[in-house]
């Protein structure tokens, strides 16, 4: 093709009215009610606390690297690994998924012009700005050391900015119920004729499921959190042991939030990996009721297990034999979903492009995530491994090796179709790597430094911990690097990368049948469903490419 | 004879519950890796083998609800051995035997009191007899904290306002001492210039440690019987001290955690009041009230501390120490440091 067609056609593309070019002002964003608008806004202000609470990782790290003090004394070191941890729960984990990427997708997956609520779906939006705002103006003005779990009596004896930032928790929990009703309202009204229950895409089980958690579950988190004003109020003994209240409760009512948000974090990121792994095999997903169920029944359980997180703390052994039991059940559907995505493996057509590395690794990570489970599942191994950094890397494989590398997978993947540009391929497998290979380093050592017997949250450590420390702090810094070149890659992409076809990948997903980036109203003419996202063996390699998108302009023509 | 090393993964097992925790460990070890080992390896076998080529295409998705089902309902025998062997031992690690020693455990911000039966008093170290089951009743004194020995395997959090036990029979005499460790995060004062176990130790939860010396049961009662004569007197190297008194109180000082909260220089008043200037003062108090600081005073302060707060600590709350924790002659012993402080 000439230099001079090739303008041609990019400005012929350019006059396609999409939603990033069919208003510009910066009001059309701020008020914006397109769910793609909003995805995006999420995408950027989760992406921001993800690089915000990985520096303060780094910073852990780095005073970790060797015995003594380095560089921050112990009480700035216990604020720098509480901002870590409630900053990349708060901020980043629990909202990344289900705003960003979910806000965006899920409709177009749906067929559906928006969510069942717009406006609502804003509003969700600034609470979370709001919740956002709450928990900094309360980390900057205040002095908040008591990791992001909040146990009492230690975090009510501190002063009044735990109970702020437990208020910015609470805020965000609002924007989580929200985000859900909308979700679960738009997958129950909104899809596009012929769309069943059956074809459904399994992210949007996976976002469906999510979202019936987060509505079960975050009312018990403000439950808790209206307890603790209470109790600082007027002084009422709930939780405070001199007040005649119970410490215990607390973590009662904490993991009764805090556990089921767990799913919250991962069943996003497995509804992710379906997509990626359908697309890049070519083949539809082994056992996809079997997969799509397993997620409900991950959600579920989730309520019923927040015991294993107190099994030494004085809780009775009945009650731990219980948790103990039923926490061994969740191995079930998460074998299941492994499993399956094997079988689906097995027969395909797999392509190695970025994307799929992730979704490989999240396989690799995430079952590394669950085997590792099983000794703390276990009471008799759980009561040496609990609160040492074990359960530190235990839960850093399912939350970063499951949901982050899902997640950065998903980035990938829709990448093209959100911004309309292909990434550099090549700086995506380079960073892909450092990303794996630092992540590894980092928490492979910490399962040993725990087993050992190196308690979690420690400043300082003796002298036979430092080589393991020294050792995750360098595969800290691999990861960071593979990060900031993740971010490199896509504001390089922004700025000079190709235009991206309609379908890279060639996928069969509902998704992938619109134009890039998507009609402001996501198609151009509502879609007739006549086969599933995964039905592969219906198409032909010309409809993957570019089949689709005729198919609509015909019917709109 | 040379004491039980551990493994790359696991310290050396010194107490009767350890190799049984151990075996347990080892056998999820390697469950763990098998499974690993073989959902990567045909991940990476059928990525290699079913890899994109030109003219193939992917096979149609075929259903087989017995394959679903044997790969739903098979690992739960698994599931079941471990829940089962687990729980045993956990009951096993959870009920002390009739005829323990029984030590009395108070967790504080960031120190550990034990007491043994016989009322001796030991402070962030322990001396625990070989072959002789012995039973914590454990409480706090502050916030949440976790009593927790790795080679002992045993790990129980010590809450306020109630008790909780643990219980472990040592296996072998110790050479070094072994660490206890605090599990459970209990902070650090405010604007602490270090913490490190070298500059400041007992100082935050990382460095809220103490030393476990295993002996015989022979030298075991000899010593709790000598702590116990010694808790009553001052010490052998203040004899000759003109003020043996205040010569202990000094020791008590540091040895019992004052130092933690409490300087002797005048200026320092963090977090609790500088003891420098306090025998003999007039102190005002947070509720308006003032008192000299006599005997009395400082005797109440120490028993109940909550009783009279002085002028600008109304957020400090220093847990009480009572007669177990500090005997009167004790007490005597740092009203008379307290004494030559203000000379």
């Amino acid at each position: 093709m000439s230099t001079a067609a090739e303008a041609t056609a990019a400005a012929t593309a350019d006059q396609v009215p999409n939603y990033l070019n069919h208003e510009r002002s910066i009001k059309s964003w701020l008020f914006t009610v397109d769910h793609k608008r909003i995805g995006l806004m999420y995408l950027v202000a989760t992406f921001a606390a993800l690089l915000l609470g990985g520096f303060m990782a780094l910073l852990v790290r780095t005073e970790l690297m060797l015995p003594g003090k380095q560089w921050m004394s112990a009480d700035t070191y216990n604020q720098v690994f509480t901002l870590h941890g409630a900053i990349m729960v708060f901020l980043f984990i629990i909202p990344a998924i289900p705003g960003g990427l979910g806000n965006f997708f899920l409709p177009i997956m749906l067929g559906a012009k928006d969510v069942a609520f717009p406006k609502l779906n804003l509003f969700s939006f600034y609470i979370y700005v709001i919740g956002s705002v709450l928990a900094i103006v309360a980390i900057l003005s205040g002095h908040i050391d008591t990791g992001w779990t909040f146990y009492t009596p230690y975090s009510t004896r501190a002063d009044n900015s735990v109970l702020w930032m437990t208020m910015a928790v609470f805020v965000l929990g609002f924007s989580s119920i929200l985000t859900a009703v909308n979700f679960i309202a738009t997958v129950h009204t909104m899809r596009a004729p012929g769309l069943t229950w059956k074809r459904l895409p399994l992210f949007v089980w996976g976002a469906y499921a999510t979202s019936v958690v987060q509505i079960l579950a975050t009312p018990v988190l403000a439950i808790t959190v209206l307890m603790l004003f209470v109790e600082k109020a007027f002084e009422i003994g709930i939780f405070d042991p001199s007040l005649g209240g119970d410490p215990i409760l607390f973590q009662h009512f904490f993991w009764f939030y805090s556990h089921p948000a767990v799913y919250i974090m991962i069943l996003p990121g497995m509804g992710i990996v379906n997509e990626l792994i359908a697309t890049f095999s070519r083949r539809a997903i082994f056992g996809y009721m079997f997969v799509a169920m397993s997620s409900i029944a991950l959600g579920l359980l989730g309520f019923l297990v927040w015991g294993h997180h107190m099994f030494t703390s004085g809780m009775s052994e009945y009650s731990a034999m219980v948790f103990s039991a039923l926490t061994m059940l969740v191995a079930i559907p998460s074998g299941v979903k492994i499993f399956n995505w094997l079988a689906t493996l097995y027969g395909g057509s797999i392509s190695l492009q970025s994307p799929m590395l992730y979704a490989l690794a999240f396989i690799a990570l995430f079952t590394i995530g669950g085997l590792t489970g099983l000794p703390l599942a276990t009471l008799i191994t759980d009561i040496h491994l609990h609160d040492t950094y074990f359960v530190v890397a235990h839960f850093h494989y399912v939350m970063v090796g499951g949901t982050v590398i899902a997640f950065l997978g998903g980035l990938h993947y829709w990448w093209p179709k959100m911004t309309g540009k292909m990434y550099s391929e090549t700086l995506a497998r380079i960073a892909f790597t450092l990303v794996f290979v630092g992540f590894n380093t980092t928490f492979l050592t910490q399962f040993v430094l725990g087993s050992q017997g190196m308690p979690r949250r420690y400043f300082d450590y003796q002298d036979q911990f430092q080589p393991l420390h020294m050792t995750s702090s360098f595969g800290a810094y691999i990861l960071g690097l593979g990060i900031v070149l993740i971010v490199w890659m896509f504001v390089r992409s922004l700025l000079k990368g190709e235009r991206a076809p309609e379908n890279p990948w060639g996928s069969a997903g509902f998704e992938w049948m619109t134009t890039t980036p998507p009609d402001p109203h996501n198609f151009p003419v509502t879609p007739v469903i006549e086969r599933g996202p995964y039905d592969y063996d219906l198409c032909t390699e010309e409809e993957l490419y570019t089949g689709f998108r005729k198919d609509l302009e015909a019917k709109k023509a | 004879m040379t004491a039980p090393k551990g493994t790359t993964q696991l310290p050396p097992q010194l107490s009767t519950i350890a190799p049984e925790v151990d075996d347990m460990y080892m056998f999820i070890y390697w469950v763990a890796v098998v499974s690993f080992l073989l959902i990567t390896g045909f991940m990476v076998y059928y990525v290699v083998k079913y890899r994109r080529r030109e003219g193939m295409k992917a096979e149609p998705t075929g259903h087989s609800t017995l394959i679903e089902l044997v790969w739903t309902l098979s690992p739960l025998i698994l599931l079941a051995y471990l829940f089962h062997s687990g729980f045993s031992s956990f009951v096993k690690a959870a009920v002390p035997p009739r005829d323990a020693i029984e030590i009395r455990v108070t967790g504080m911000q960031w120190s550990w009191v034990f007491e043994h039966p016989n009322g001796a008093i030991q402070q962030n170290e322990l001396i625990v007899p070989k072959g002789k089951p012995v039973k914590l009743i454990m409480s706090s004194s502050d916030v949440l904290h976790s009593f927790y020995i790795p080679a002992f395997r045993i790990k129980r959090d010590v809450v306020p306002g109630m008790y909780t036990t643990a219980w472990f029979e040592p296996t072998e005499e110790t050479q070094e001492p072994l660490t206890l460790f605090c599990a459970e995060y209990c902070g650090a004062p405010r604007g602490i210039s270090s913490g490190s176990l070298v500059d400041e130790p007992n100082s935050n939860h990382s460095t809220m440690i103490a030393a476990i010396t295993v002996v015989s049961p022979e030298e075991y009662d000899r010593t709790v019987h000598q702590l116990f004569i010694e808790s009553q007197k001052p010490p052998a190297d203040c004899d000759g001290n003109d003020d043996p008194m205040a010569c202990w109180g000094e020791k008590l000082y540091s040895s019992k955690g004052c130092v933690a909260c409490h300087s002797t220089n005048p200026a320092v008043n963090q977090p609790g009041p500088s003891w420098a200037l306090v025998w003999g003062e007039t102190r005002a108090f947070e509720d308006g009230s003032s008192v000299v600081a006599d005997e009395n005073y400082i005797l109440e302060s120490i028993r109940q501390p909550q009783a009279k707060i002085v002028k600008g600590f109304g957020n400090v709350n220093m847990p009480p120490y009572g007669e177990r924790n500090l005997p009167k002659a004790q007490v005597d012993a740092i009203i008379a440091y307290m004494k030559k402080l203000r000379q």
